[in-house]
């Protein structure tokens, strides 16, 4: 059996049991990913490398508490959004840096292309992410820009899927209602 | 950016070979995981027994009594209310209610079902206790002084202070217009001249009875009186009788 073909939980297993090693495998699985989730919350490349090292340490010497039973990729999201968040309110501040064709999802779920001038949609969605309330905001980025259903949201951060539906649904509001904003 | 990447693996990687990053051990979380479940389970039994500590004090204290007195009543209504279980009993839910919630245990259900199932399994289960007799041998065990005793003392013992407004207790002596009442607490002299109502019922020594009014120097002045069975207000009854005894007189009388 490949290391590649191993699934994370059992990756875990390995490593918490006999190599150690094997956790590098963890750090290129989700490394990308995290880039990729973590520029929602930081601009800065190196405040950003600072959190993400981070949430590689914790999630290795917290292996242990991660019930292999669950999702590995929510549980290290969880990390990550906990990391990102509590840095968040260390330094006081926080932005939003969208990859170039990231604001597309946003307007194929609310149609602003008509609104706005295609040039500043990047910019103008970034924008009004930072002022929306961050509870709504951290359901809106994992749903719109790192696709995950609601149960994974749920997971990551650990409210009702309920709730999540209502964040989202809220969220999208308050964007919707600040794009319009001349 | 790959030259990045590289570089944040290959740090973690040489920390973790190098034993600067340590797995946390298994065991700290299990303790971990006991410690949080055990504060729970602990919080828990105690709002049940809280609880159920709290219906006991208002059905054997004067407590709830008073309340038929009308707007005399109110004051020793709530001086003999039990804030004390009542304000541990709410605590005690609120951190069952704060454990799970920090815990995560059970995030997929809405905090208010949560919340509202929890109060109602406490308050179910307190009402079931009562078919026990925990209350009563607790409310025993308050008046030793052994640890256990000491700590329920404060919870039970207000059911037997004096009040302002109030008194309750056994009939002594009835000379006309001054009554003696034995108390949990002392004997007090009680002077019925102007009472509203009358009583209906003899006040024989050995009749227990509750009374509201005002204290005026050491004598309490009676404005209502009502003859109360000794079931009624147990806790006040095994008090009276601890301190002074049963009480021959009536029993002569009323055979």
């Amino acid at each position: 059996m490949t290391i590649s073909s191993l699934t994370d939980e059992q990756l875990v297993s390995t490593i918490r049991e006999s190599n150690k090693e094997l956790y590098s495998e963890i750090i290129r699985r989700y490394q990308n990913k995290l880039v990729h989730y973590l520029r929602k919350f930081f601009r800065d490349q190196y405040e950003l490398e600072d959190v993400l090292q981070e949430v590689f340490i914790k999630t290795y010497r917290n292996l242990y508490a991660f019930d292999t039973e669950k999702k590995f990729s929510s549980w290290i999201y969880r990390i990550a959004h906990n990391e990102a968040i509590n840095h968040i309110k260390k330094n006081r501040r926080s932005s939003i840096s969208l990859d170039d064709q990231e604001w597309e999802l946003v307007d194929d779920s609310m149609n602003i292309k008509d609104k706005i001038d295609l040039n500043i949609a990047k910019e103008k969605i970034e924008k009004a992410l930072i002022k929306i309330k961050i509870k709504y905001r951290e359901a809106l980025i994992l749903y719109f820009f790192e696709q995950k259903s609601y149960d994974e949201i749920s997971d990551i951060l650990q409210i009702p899927k309920s709730t999540v539906g209502t964040l989202i649904m809220r969220g999208k509001n308050m964007l919707k209602e600040l794009l319009e904003e001349k | 950016m790959n030259s990045e990447k590289n570089n944040i693996e290959q740090k973690i990687m040489n920390d973790i070979k190098s034993g600067k990053v340590k797995l946390r051990s298994k065991y700290i979380f299990l303790a971990e995981k006991l410690g949080v479940g055990s504060a729970f389970i602990l919080s828990l039994l105690l709002a049940i027994l809280f609880f159920n500590l709290l219906l006991f004090y208002l059905k054997t204290s004067d407590n709830l009594a008073y309340l038929s007195f009308g707007n005399h009543g109110v004051a020793a209504f709530l001086d003999s209310f039990p804030y004390l279980l009542v304000v541990s009993f709410v605590i005690l839910v609120f951190v069952s209610a704060y454990i799970i919630k920090q815990s995560n245990w059970l995030y997929k259900k809405p905090f208010v079902y949560l919340a509202v199932s929890l109060v109602g399994f406490v308050i179910l289960s307190g009402i079931v206790l009562t078919y026990t007799n925990i209350a009563d041998s607790i409310e025993e065990e308050s008046y030793n002084s052994r640890l256990a005793g000491n700590i329920f003392r404060p919870f039970l013992h207000r059911g037997l202070g004096e009040r302002h407004g109030g008194i309750v207790g056994r009939v002594m002596e009835n000379d006309g217009d001054l009554l003696t009442i034995q108390t949990p607490r002392s004997v007090k002299k009680v002077d019925i001249s102007n009472l509203e109502e009358s009583v209906v019922k003899p006040l024989v020594p050995g009749v227990f009875v509750m009374i509201v009014g005002n204290d005026d120097d050491g004598l309490f002045q009676a404005v209502k009186l009502r003859i109360i069975k000794e079931q009624e207000i147990q806790m006040v009854n095994k008090a009276v009788r601890r301190r002074f005894g049963s009480f021959t007189i009536h029993n002569t009388y009323s055979k």
